[in-house]
């Protein structure tokens, strides 16, 4: 059995804090070398969960944008988060996701933008509890933490 | 490529430092941000016959900043501030041309035998944390107490009577231009801001602009030698600082010790005794939401920089990644009580 990407980019990052840095002269070459290996812990933590964070993501604004649609009086606004709220996800690459993602976001921002405007705070909180969940799924991990 | 950095600084260092020639020695580059590429050297000279060699510190614009920041503003407040005693190396030189190295930088002193704790140890000051830290807070209240046009510097870039919506504007704009894809905690946060603004600033000062721990220097005792990272000072309200010296990105992974030093409130208490200002909890609130969002801005910049392939320093890899990912979650908990 191959090692899996993830299991390559810890061990990857090992090997640089313990055997490559030490060996370097300067301090900015060290530091450097340290915050390196960090970024392949995060992307090792992301190869693994970077799909499943979009996909639930998205099927979350899906959700909340077609829960809301319902309690938005801009007709043109409205038309926007129906289609948005039927949409899918091209594939589960990333870039799809991602594109996918982005105009959700979008579509987010101009709702809870309306929302406040309207001093709505049912709907106001209901966007926010999708925001907060959204931002505690894509929090790294410290190595050692 | 450091010894040509090296005969260069030598032939411009003998003239600044009134003497016939100077040896830069040692010269290697430093972690010192992504803003300025930062090296330590030494210079060797002999002045009326006697040998010295000083410790230096030279600061130089990358090919690509971070945040546009002025050079010469930074220079003048370690000038000032050095003046009026607060712990900063003595600066020494400041060139804004691009003939010597290539790009603008500036020179002072170094401090020899302190550390810098990186946010990422999770107790860097052990014993020594409730004495730094009545010197940590202690020293942002005396910089919030100076009176900017008695030092000098009241022409730096600010606003007199709404400080907070030209901060506003400022990092509102880095995310206008810098943003890789939309974000709707940041944009939210600004709209939150403007809906509610704080209280009238209780005076205008030098904000240091990123007071926090791993931008000062301390020794083996604990005593902080030097504040460092000048470049964001502006004129605004002292709550700017202090907001930003209290978020949790700098509390070593523990909130409720801002910057890993002091208990809050009493964090807040040393500032206070220290400024002669009262920190209303009401305004310091609104300061805290902004820090969290200036922060969600230099991150997103960060992240474009590195992107663009502009600055490819690790820090903004690092920055753009996990510390957005920090102050979005941050300030989703902030904003989601406002509204709950």
């Amino acid at each position: 059995m191959k090692p899996e990407v993830d299991q390559i980019l810890g061990l990857t990052a090992a090997q640089l804090l313990a055997e490559i840095a030490p060996l370097l002269p300067a301090s900015y070459a060290q530091s450097s070398t340290g915050l390196l290996s960090i970024m392949l812990v995060f992307c090792a933590q992301e190869f693994d969960r970077a799909a499943d964070i979009r996909a639930a993501e998205n099927a979350d604004m899906r959700r909340l944008v077609g829960e809301l649609a319902a309690f938005v009086g801009d007709a043109a606004l409205k038309t926007k988060i129906t289609a948005a709220s039927k949409s899918t996800d091209a594939s589960l690459r990333i870039s799809d996701l991602n594109a996918a993602n982005y105009e959700l976001r979008r579509l987010l921002i101009a709702l809870q933008s309306h929302f406040e405007d309207n001093d709505a705070r049912d709907a106001q909180a209901k966007i926010w509890l999708v925001l907060k969940t959204s931002a505690e799924r894509r929090l790294l991990k410290l190595p050692g933490a | 490529m450091t010894d040509d950095i090296s005969q260069r600084l030598a032939k411009y260092l003998a003239p600044k430092l009134g003497v016939a020639a100077v040896e830069v020695v040692n010269l290697s580059r430093i972690a010192g941000g992504a803003s300025r590429e930062t090296y330590r050297f030494h210079a060797c000279y002999s002045r009326n016959g006697k040998a010295e060699d000083r410790g230096l510190i030279l600061r130089r614009d990358p090919p690509a900043s971070l945040i546009d920041t002025e050079r010469s503003a930074e220079f003048r407040a370690y000038q000032a501030f050095h003046k009026l005693g607060i712990p900063v190396p003595e600066p020494i030189a400041l060139e804004l041309g691009s003939d010597v190295l290539d790009r603008p930088f500036f020179i002072m002193e170094e401090i020899e035998n302190c550390s810098v704790a990186s946010i990422l140890v999770p107790d860097p000051y052990g014993d020594h944390a409730e004495k730094t830290g009545q010197q940590f807070f202690s020293i942002l209240g005396k910089i919030a107490k100076a009176d900017p046009d008695a030092i000098g510097l009241s022409d730096f870039d600010g606003a007199r009577e709404t400080s907070w919506l030209h901060e506003i504007a400022r990092w509102e704009r880095e995310i206008d231009e810098d943003e890789r894809e939309p974000q709707p905690i940041a944009r939210a946060a600004i709209r939150w801001l403007k809906r509610n603004p704080p209280p009238k600033a209780q005076k205008l000062c030098v904000v240091h602009g990123d007071y926090r721990t791993g931008n000062f220097l301390y020794d083996a005792s604990g005593n902080i030698r030097a504040i460092l990272d000048w470049e964001m000072a502006h004129l605004g309200d002292p709550l700017e600082d202090l907001g930003w010296a209290l978020d949790p990105l700098w509390s070593h992974g523990n909130p409720a010790r801002p910057a890993g030093l002091l208990p809050r409130d009493r964090a807040i208490a040393v500032w206070e005794e220290a400024s002669g200002l009262k920190a209303d909890r009401k305004a310091l609130h609104w300061w805290e939401i902004f820090a969290s969002l200036k922060g969600a801005a230099i991150w997103i910049s960060a992240a474009r920089e590195y992107s663009d392939g502009r600055n490819m320093d690790a820090v903004n890899a690092f920055s753009g990644w996990y510390c957005l990912t920090f102050h979005n979650k941050v300030l989703a908990e902030r904003l989601s009580a406002e509204t709950t």
